[in-house]
């Protein structure tokens, strides 16, 4: 209960409930994978030796508590959140963001040294506060495409779309999260002379 | 039409290049494009870096 770690081990669950979000489509189901898989973590944090990073371990853990759910239940509890297909195919959005004659209304800037942010944990929790921010299904297929670096073909299968859904919900899921980490992290970082 | 896109578009096919293979055409238009747009330049490098902050992410930040 009072190890050290627990802490540690406990920091890295917004993104285990992302993953698990990713892979289970339920949030309910998600959330028990979750737990399960951090109980189990910390019983054997003993046998963590450190060669892979806590967060790779802890996924490799997660996992099987997915696959393990996901034969024991899915059929009964699992409410998908499918994506809305008309959402997928509506361009709309578009507009918001380029004007009639197709220019950015606001341009992208260049990003000075991300290497140096990578580094910054402040950097990260902006980026988990960036990806809460992309509409459910954006979320779950950007993390599955870009974080878990799945095949769209896979992904679609998944999440029962067509391939060109696919790529407009990740072109939207890429301009709002480019946008969201100029404006709350480079912009301001420049801003500071840094 | 080949050597004609605008921002709106290039941004797709900038996007679509991270998932799929662009055909000859698609490739033609966004070099041409790219060649003239430095606005468009800067979100090709930002596709860059946010594949490798999410690779990075995956294994647990900084």
């Amino acid at each position: 209960m009072t190890d050290p770690r627990f802490a540690e081990i406990e920091s890295h669950r917004p993104y285990l409930l992302r993953y698990a979000l990713s892979q289970l489509r339920d949030g309910p189901l998600a959330e028990e994978a979750v737990q399960e898989a951090l109980v189990s973590a910390l019983e054997s944090v003993g046998s963590f030796n450190g060669k892979s990073t806590l967060r790779t371990w802890l996924t490799s853990i997660l996992r099987f508590k997915v696959i393990d759910l996901q034969r024991r239940a899915v059929a009964e509890r699992a409410q998908l959140q499918p994506v809305d297909a008309a959402e997928a195919e509506d361009e709309t959005w578009l507009d918001a963001l380029f004007d009639e004659t197709g220019h950015w209304r606001a341009p992208p800037q260049a990003w000075s040294d991300p290497e140096a942010a990578f580094e910054q944990r402040r950097f990260w929790e902006v980026f988990e506060h960036c990806l809460d921010r992309l509409p459910q299904a954006g979320g779950r297929v950007f993390f599955q495409r870009e974080i878990l670096g799945e095949e769209t073909q896979a992904i679609c299968k998944a999440e029962r779309i067509t391939p060109s859904n696919c790529w407009v919900i990740l072109h939207r899921a890429r301009l709002a999260l480019r946008s969201c980490l100029e404006k709350s992290w480079f912009a301001a970082e420049q801003s500071l002379g840094r | 039409m080949a050597g004609s896109v605008n921002c709106r578009e290039a941004s797709r096919l900038l996007s679509a290049a991270c998932d799929r293979a662009l055909d000859a055409e698609e490739r033609q238009a966004l070099q041409y494009h790219l060649g003239r747009c430095a606005m468009c330049r800067d979100f090709e490098s930002q596709l860059k870096i946010l594949r490798r902050a999410a690779e990075r992410f995956r294994d647990g930040g900084a």
